[in-house]
């Protein structure tokens, strides 16, 4: 199962709002969706999602083209928007309930779906309580499952834990960890990167409609940052490497708190490798040696500029 | 097989009914009533109309002194329970349903169940459905009432079930109405403007109500039950109504259809229908009654829809959606028609025109074969005028459509129909002015020529010294304006075909 997007394009008049977007992705992978307010995630979402139409290019869920069969792919996507539900006198369950029966269920397999739904999203204890009367967590679990009801192998989740607290957001990632686990591909976009560093398999960057960076989380973290963090902790001597590494081709800075120098190496992990060396053939005895990891939000910031559409 | 067994059996039959029956409900109706139904507004809205009836009824019996000599007590009772019913009913149950759908189509709620297997149909017939059990639901609640009144005298059963009937399609269509207004794709504004223009529409809906429930209740029903007339004019305000229904229904499917689909194909279906099974019936009347009239009424209302269609048709999408060209037969025959029936501004425009000439072509061929039949020249009269009208709104409608191609590109092909608005008021408004200019002082023009500045107008063909002006101004101008359009309109029929799916997402086509 694979989603593939192509060349995708949507003008609205002369606004590029998603201008030759590639990507793709498989089953148990998520794929974060990045990129400041009015970057073109939603508008992409929304396509994928087979309520939008592209003005170029195409989209296929496990073969099947968004456009051209939309109706088909339907049954492949479970929509997740960025807004919840604001139905009035109606509960969980007959939300639930009635989406199962416009997703075509029916009778005893309704029944069993929507109660294994609501067990698996943890909504079985507020099954009849109204929907207006639930907390933000409770209503995008509620989204959730209504997503989940006819089983989708893929979830496209726009801004899922925009508004919710620590433990709805724990939560909803351990629920996405799972989902991931029984081979679904989820496409989720968020603010909150560093929770999306923890549970996303892959991550696209969009700025402007126009991809700026895409790939694994491990890639991206090792290819975009120019330069790595590095923590250097010796047995002796640790003021003189201090103004040694100051002097240093390759360090840019150079900072020393009593215990640890922290040093910051131009380069990739090549220049890291190169400096451990120079240290060990200097004579210094090294104890600790430690790259600090860029994070998903270093790196967003390294590649977006924050124009806005 | 034991007695307990037996119950057994029978009641698993009546479960696996209910099942089946649950099953086959239209998943919008359940949902709506499982709303209304734990709503306190409508609760409350139920309440408080019981309690107006109780203390109506009351305070006229109290006040009636005389109300054992009276013969029209019931009916006066009737008329004023009946008007209490029918305001609650033609204020509540449209408001209910279209304020509560365009809220959903103002959120993303609607969005949510086009990515389901429901289809747009079922959306807008499960809200239709679930305004009629509200409604009916509310004339039950006032039912012992209204019957109450029959004791009282002076209003018979059969009056009373046909005012009753009346109110219902009136409530059934005020509903429809707004739910056709809730799915129109415009902002808050705009939306508080047609919910003005919908309570505007109730009122006037409302006062016709009673006026013929009024006449019908003094007269009486009953004495005319046996006369054909009756049964004519039941007819064809049934015919009517299920016209203004079902065209409403279809406009409010095609509206809240994804923009991928083929938007056009339930009204031009609906529509084309319509005017086959319309027309049939109207030339079958016309030749009954040996009058022109039922072809008159049938050819009149036809050409106002297609006026309408025109503006419509130049605001549709350039192109169909590649969901639409995918699906297309191979045959070039089947294909042809599927043009017709398919959305896109091209094929808009063909469809109307090719109504609008069949109908003038009906009405032609009638008035040929029957030139002795009364109304004659009614029919003659109406058809060329309204003909001519549709040439004029054509040739503005085309007008506006090569201006926005190639001066106004900023503008989106939806707002065509407002250029080409501007373009018929231009065209009625500058012409007279310069005259009235030109003739300032003279005034002799108001009696003779001004007809001649009047060329413009699409509606002037009553002024009947200048017809061959019109038409052949009207005509000239078509053929420039086919011929200026002509190129586009050649690549639409040469791109209706699933081959030039990949082609036309090379060439990304702007919307």
């Amino acid at each position: 199962m694979k989603v593939e997007v192509s060349n995708l394009k949507k003008y609205f008049g002369s606004t590029r709002a998603v201008d030759d977007v590639s990507f793709s992705f498989a089953s148990g992978q998520v794929v974060g969706f990045v990129g400041p307010n009015g970057a073109g995630k939603t508008t992409t979402m929304r396509i994928l999602a087979t309520l939008d139409e592209p003005t170029a290019g195409q989209a296929f869920i496990d073969g099947v083209s968004v456009i051209e069969e939309p109706e088909l792919a339907r049954k492949l996507v479970g929509y997740v928007p960025d807004s919840l539900p604001t139905h009035r006198d109606i509960s969980v369950h007959e939300y639930l309930d009635f989406f199962a029966r416009a997703y075509g269920l029916k009778g005893a397999k309704r029944r069993q779906t929507v109660d294994g739904i609501e067990e698996f999203t943890n909504l079985s204890g507020i099954r009849d309580k109204m929907l207006v009367a639930l907390s933000k967590g409770m209503k995008q679990r509620v989204t959730l499952a209504r997503a989940l009801l006819h089983d989708p192998p893929v979830l496209i989740m726009d801004e899922p834990a925009a508004g919710l607290d620590p433990r709805a957001r724990i939560e909803l990632r351990e629920l996405l960890r799972v989902l991931s686990g029984q081979g679904k591909a989820i496409l989720i976009s968020s603010h909150i990167l560093t929770e999306l560093a923890e549970i996303c398999h892959g991550a696209v960057i969009i700025e402007h409609g126009k991809i700026l960076m895409a790939g694994g989380i491990a890639d991206l973290l090792s290819d975009s940052v120019p330069r790595r963090t590095v923590l250097i902790r010796v047995l002796s001597r640790q003021e003189e490497l201090h103004r040694e590494l100051l002097q240093m081709h390759g360090i840019e800075t150079a900072r020393f708190n009593g215990e640890e120098i922290a040093a910051e190496v131009s380069g990739t992990d090549e220049a890291c490798a190169e400096l451990l060396a120079v240290l060990i053939a200097r004579g210094y005895r090294v104890v600790e040696f430690k790259q600090q990891r860029a994070n998903l939000e270093e790196i967003f910031m390294n590649v977006t500029k924050g124009v806005v559409q | 097989m034991t007695a307990e067994a037996e119950l057994s059996n029978s009641t698993q039959t009546k479960l696996k009914f209910a099942e089946r029956f649950d099953d086959w409900l239209n998943p919008i109706v359940v949902k709506e009533l499982r709303q209304a139904v734990q709503s306190r507004f409508v609760i409350t809205a139920l309440l408080v109309l019981l309690a107006i009836q109780i203390i109506a009824v009351a305070i006229y019996l109290m006040t009636t002194a005389d109300i054992s000599f009276s013969y029209d007590a019931g009916r006066t009772v009737f008329m004023i329970l009946f008007g209490i019913m029918l305001a609650v009913s033609m204020l509540f149950v449209p408001l209910y349903s279209g304020v509560r759908l365009a809220a959903e189509r103002s959120e993303t709620n609607l969005d949510l169940l086009f990515i389901t297997t429901i289809k747009p149909r079922s959306i807008i017939f499960g809200k239709m459905l679930a305004a009629v059990v509200l409604t009916v639901m509310i004339f039950s609640a006032c039912l012992p009432f209204l019957t109450f009144t029959y004791f009282l005298r002076g209003v018979d059963l059969p009056s009373m079930a046909v005012v009753l009937a009346i109110g219902f399609v009136s409530v059934t269509l005020s509903a429809q109405t707004m739910v056709f207004l809730a799915c129109l794709p415009v902002g808050r504004a705009f939306k508080f403007m047609l919910g003005v223009f919908g309570f505007i529409l109730m009122v006037i809906g409302y006062v016709s109500t009673m006026a013929t429930a009024g006449g019908m209740l003094w007269e009486g029903v009953g004495s005319k039950i046996g006369s054909m007339d009756f049964w004519q004019w039941v007819g064809i305000i049934a015919l009517n109504y299920g016209f203004q229904i079902g065209l409403l229904l279809a406009l409010s499917i095609a509206l809240i259809k994804p923009i991928s689909a083929n938007r056009a194909l339930p009204v031009r279906l609906y529509l084309t229908i319509v005017w086959i099974f319309g027309g049939i019936a109207a030339l079958l009347g016309s030749w009954v009654e040996a009058t022109h009239d039922p072809v008159v009424y049938w050819q009149a209302s036809f050409n106002i829809v297609f006026a309408f269609s025109i503006f419509t048709a130049i605001s549709e999408r350039d192109w169909p959606g590649a969901s639409v060209l995918r699906t297309l037969p191979e045959s070039s025959g089947k294909r042809l028609l599927r043009f017709f029936f398919s959305s896109g501004s091209a094929n808009g425009l063909a469809w109307t025109v090719s109504m609008i000439v069949a109908t003038y072509g009906v009405c032609w061929i009638w008035w040929r074969l029957f030139p002795n039949v009364g109304s004659l020249a009614e029919l003659v009269g109406s058809t060329r005028w309204l003909t001519v009208m549709n040439l004029y709104l054509f040739c503005y409608a085309l007008t506006a459509a090569f201006l926005r191609r190639h001066w106004l590109t900023r503008i989106g092909t939806k707002w065509t129909w407002v250029i080409c608005l501007m373009l018929v008021a231009i065209g009625s408004i500058v012409p007279f002015l310069i005259g009235l200019l030109v003739y300032l002082n003279d005034s002799d023009w108001w009696r003779e020529d001004y007809g001649i500045w009047m060329v413009g107008n699409p509606f002037v063909w009553d002024v009947a010294a200048h017809r061959s002006l019109y038409l052949s101004v009207g005509s000239f101008w078509a053929v420039l304006a086919i011929a200026f359009n002509l190129q586009w309109f050649l690549e639409r029929i040469r791109g209706f075909h699933a081959q030039s799916l990949s082609d036309k997402n090379q060439s990304e086509r702007l919307e």
